[in-house]
């Protein structure tokens, strides 16, 4: 559905794309992830067309569009700001789109009416100002706008970072279900990994310029390629050389040359141990509690280690608590160090 | 490439290609080039031998009164800031920052300036204050020792302007008290600062940078003051350069060059000041680091004395900013008689001032009486008076927009072009005519046009007769560039970027996105620009007086005519009263423009729908009552 190859983007003497390939099939929820400045906004610019890269091509259904228009791409965009007019009503911002393609008046009432209802906007709230509508309904206005030209595809940049957390959460369920529904190739850009996990169907994590790792949200989380996707989604413990070498002498198979880490939940705590497990002293420092999980910082083999307990009342346990920490090596994701780069993060 | 795309982006170049060449047409035709010959006459000054003699004008300008001039206007400008700042600062904090009593009427009072100003409000105070002003009379027969003519020269131009230039203190410092986030007053109080250290060390400082500005504003008007001390009779710069203007060889010593001379001089305070203000603005402004404003309270002076003090002066300065407009009101109403009398006389009320025409009856020195027949006529029927109201209504309105189409369409390229060369080009060049005085520009479109020699203008005179028309617009649309600019650039600040990728993203081009998405979102700045511009136009005076032409005789010097030439051989017998009558007249539409861009036209797209909403419910209430009632009956 949409190749991109090679795409190299500068500004100045600054290169923010370097050389991003990317394929993503039809009907599929996309998501680039990184954290700022990494080139996940870039990328989408590149692909919508407000940006031309200095190299490399744009396919859209095996046509090459590098050199296309934006007015003339057929891709839905909604913005971080949601961009809707402001002095336009919700029904003129939906039918914009379609008035500029000239279409007959009754074509676009027909189709805007349309398009409201799927997205669940009454016929008041379409004559309202965007203004008088709430960030979820806005969410929605933006989306409708975006659909009703019937594009191909649908890009969305951050379009959950205004929004307070429980709307967020509320949204996301939304946006998903709606994508389901229209069954829309959809490019979804996010710094929010746990964002990424939950909605997409493959993720491409970026990294200053570069794609990291491609991958569904499982592969990226617990099989991550490079050591700056460990890092970057989820929480994680680097397991220093005392820990290592501890764990090495009572029968773990780990390389110490490695960058070797270890995710939160898959260290447990004063449970007998399954196959494969081994067993730490520990004691706990301190706690962060969460409600739904309490997080501990446990000292063993030497360091800190983070840990996540589901806050079910049977493992609570207070500072200074002697516990027993079981580790499974083949839970051990481990990265040859890369110089510099892997020393910074 | 399709076609589509092919003829758009031609189209575009077209576009810009003609939108260039006008700009080069109007920088250099109408900015540069004339005011350069009034910089270069000065050198070429005959002497009476008729030799070109360079130094001449400035050996006179050491030798002769000139200095006296420049002096008159630098100690008005200088005392004005002083007492503009004093009353500028008060009517603010009075209405915006302490708990007066009726803060909102008086709000009202200090903002009549707005649309009470120019020639209209001196000839008012001269009306109420002149040595046989209706209010000095009034005061003379009250304080028997009484100085009738304290208002004159130099005391009555301070006390005028004092008042009039508020105006935009009322505007702008009154935005920017209103942005200043309360709880750093809470956090100040809740620090044990006393109510006046907050003032002192909170408020104040945050009010610094507009003050600044509105203090180089205020000076600059002083230095280029020209209607009150034309018709209050005070020898400053600008009225010197519009008699010299006027002058000719013949009667004194090349007065075009020393009249050039003088607009140079002021050209050159206005440069430095300007620069001064720039620098100043470069280095940046306290911003509010707040994220979470909170709107600011009103102070409770809770010292019982202060307090009582601080509403009488309130209610003095408002009854110093209401007596002229009532007056005015009031005496637009009254009979011929009772304005030359300078006593109200309630028994008998006219509309004769607005609406139709009487006859005067008049004893002649042979005693005999004599009728001059519609020698007594209303503002709507006297042609004089409403020629110059036409004539100031046309030429405003087309070069209020016409500077408002200028800077919009520049803006719209300065933002596409941010940080480029050409933007920044654009943005100077239209700024360019604030460094020079008013009165330098008319005076220069006035001795350079007035030739038949100019090509660029197909070799017309364009200070011929009814081409003066044109000469005019062109100067009020230069001079209202800088302040549109300025304005308006503000609110294209305002536009987020991602609306036109939006409006792009969805298929329109670049001019379907700028009328349709772009366009919508800064009308109401550019409206407001446009009302501000025409009302300022309407009234000026400045500029028309420099023309000098009687083929543009604009309304501010139609009212200064009626001053003089009021009740002579029987003829304009009422001139006072049309006066006050079309003073009322501006001030009605000068307030309805107003309202309607403020009040109706800044209302949002939601404001605007829940007011039609109201409306309709309105009328629907009313509908259904009266069916009510018809079933009843």
């Amino acid at each position: 559905m949409i190749r991109l190859n090679d795409i190299v983007v500068k500004f100045g003497d600054f290169t923010a794309l370097h050389g991003i390939s990317v394929h993503v099939k039809e009907g599929e929820f996309f998501t680039f992830l990184g954290p700022s400045g990494c080139g996940k906004t870039t990328t989408l610019r590149t692909l919508t067309g407000f940006i031309e890269p200095v190299e490399g091509s744009v396919f859209v259904k095996d046509k090459d569009i590098t050199h296309v228009p934006i007015e003339d791409r057929n891709i839905g965009i909604v913005f971080q700001s949601y961009a809707l007019f402001p002095t336009m009503t919700v029904y003129d911002n939906i039918a914009f789109g379609l008035k500029v393609k000239k279409l007959k008046k009754p074509e676009i009432d027909k189709r805007v009416r349309e398009i409201a209802k799927k997205v669940d906007l009454s016929d008041e709230q379409l004559m309202k100002a965007v203004s008088q509508l709430s960030g979820g309904q806005q969410q929605r206005v933006a989306i409708a706008r975006a659909l009703v030209t019937g594009p191909a595809i649908i890009c969305m940049d951050e379009p959950l970072s205004n929004l307070d957390a429980k709307l967020r959460v509320q949204l996301r369920n939304e946006l998903k279900k709606m994508q389901k529904e229209f069954g829309i190739t959809t490019i979804y850009v996010t710094h929010d990994q746990e964002e990424a996990l939950t909605l997409s169907d493959r993720i491409a994590v970026f990294n200053k310029g570069v794609i990291e790792q491609v991958g569904t949200p499982n592969q990226v989380y617990n099989h991550s390629e490079t050591e700056f996707v460990c890092n970057f989604i989820g929480d994680i413990n680097r397991l220093g050389p005392e820990i290592v070498d501890g764990l090495i002498n009572i029968g773990a198979d780990i390389d110490p040359k490695k960058h070797n880490y270890m995710r939160l939940e898959r260290i447990h705590v004063n449970v007998p141990p399954r196959p494969g497990e081994l067993v730490l002293d520990g004691v706990v420092d301190s706690l962060e509690y969460y409600g739904l999980y309490i997080k501990y910082y446990i000292t063993a083999g030497g360091q800190t280690l983070k840990v996540i307990e589901k806050n079910d009342g049977v493992n609570i346990y207070s500072p200074q608590q002697q516990v027993k920490v079981l580790i499974n090596p083949a839970h051990v994701m481990a990265y040859e160090p890369k110089g510099e780069e892997a020393e910074e993060i | 490439m399709s076609k589509s795309l092919d003829k758009r982006l031609k189209a575009e170049f077209l576009f810009r290609i003609i939108g260039l060449g006008l700009f080069v047409y109007l920088f250099f035709g109408f900015m540069l080039l004339p005011c350069l010959n009034t910089l270069t006459s000065i050198f070429t000054t005959k002497n009476a031998a008729g030799e070109t003699d360079p130094l001449a004008v400035i050996r006179f300008f050491f030798a002769g009164n000139m200095g006296k001039y420049v002096w008159n206007s630098l100690k008005l400008a200088l005392c004005l800031v002083v007492t503009v700042n004093i009353v500028g600062v008060s009517i603010v904090l009075l209405t915006e920052y302490f708990d007066i009593k009726g803060a909102k009427i008086l709000r009202l009072g200090y903002m009549t300036t707005l649309i009470y100003s120019g020639v209209a409000l001196v000839t008012g105070y001269l009306f109420l204050y002149a040595p046989d002003g209706i209010l000095t009379t009034a005061l003379a027969n009250a304080f028997p020792g009484f100085n009738e003519n304290w208002f004159t020269g130099f005391n009555a131009v301070l006390f005028t302007m004092t008042f009039a230039c508020t105006s935009n203190h009322a505007l702008f410092l009154r935005n920017a008290i209103r942005g200043i986030d309360y709880n750093t007053v809470e956090a100040a109080r809740n620090m044990g600062a006393k109510p006046f250290k907050v003032l002192w060390k909170v408020v104040f400082p945050t009010l610094i940078p507009t003050m600044f500005s509105l203090t180089v504003m205020t000076f600059i008007t002083g230095l280029c003051a020209m209607s009150a001390p034309t018709l209050l009779g005070y020898d400053s710069i600008n009225p010197e350069i519009v008699r010299l203007a006027g002058s000719s060889t013949a009667d004194e010593a090349f007065p075009q060059a020393r009249a050039a001379l003088l607009s140079i001089i002021l050209a050159m305070f206005t440069i430095i000041l300007l620069t001064v203000l720039s620098a100043y603005e470069r280095k940046g402004h306290y911003l509010s680091v707040s994220k979470t404003k909170t709107k600011l309270e009103k102070q409770k002076i809770t010292n019982p004395v202060a307090n009582v003090l601080a509403h009488i002066y309130a209610y003095v300065l408002f009854v110093i900013y209401m007596i002229p407009v009532v007056m005015i009101i009031i005496f637009s109403f009254q009979t011929y008689s009772a304005i030359r009398m300078k006593k109200l006389d309630l028994s008998s009320w006219t509309l004769v001032n607005f609406f139709g025409q009487e006859d005067y009856m008049y004893l002649t020195s042979r005693g005999q009486y004599k009728v001059r027949e519609g020698s007594i006529s209303g503002l709507f029927a006297n042609d004089a008076t409403m020629g110059g109201i036409k004539m100031s209504f046309m030429l405003s309105i087309v070069a209020a927009a016409l500077a408002c189409i200028i800077v919009v369409v520049a803006c719209n390229y300065i933002f596409k072009h941010k940080g480029k060369k050409s933007g920044v080009i654009l943005e100077y060049a239209l700024l360019f005519p604030w460094l020079l005085p008013t009165i330098l520009i008319c005076y220069s479109y006035r001795t350079y046009f007035n030739s038949e020699s100019i090509w660029y203008v197909g070799n017309y005179n364009l200070y011929y007769a009814q081409n003066v028309r044109l000469l005019i617009i062109m100067a009020y649309t230069v001079v209202k560039l800088p302040f549109s600019l300025r304005m308006i650039r503000a609110s294209f600040y305002a536009i987020d970027e991602e609306l036109e990728d939006a409006a792009r993203n969805l298929g329109a081009g670049g001019f379907t996105t700028f009328m349709r998405v772009k366009l919508p979102i800064i009308l109401p700045s550019v409206l407001a620009v446009f009302a501000l511009n025409f009302n300022a136009l309407f009234t000026e005076y400045d500029m028309s007086a420099t023309f000098a032409s009687s083929y543009g005789t604009s309304y501010a010097m139609v009212i200064q005519a009626m001053c003089a030439e009021e009740g002579l051989y029987g003829y304009n017998v009422n001139a006072s009263g049309r006066r006050c009558a079309s003073t009322v007249f501006i001030m009605l539409v000068s307030g309805l423009i107003l309202y309607l861009v403020y009040g109706v036209g800044a209302r949002d797209l939601g404001e605007r729908l829940e007011h039609r909403a109201k409306w309709r419910r309105r009328f629907e209430r009313i509908t259904a009552l009266g069916k009510k009632k018809k079933e009843t009956a």
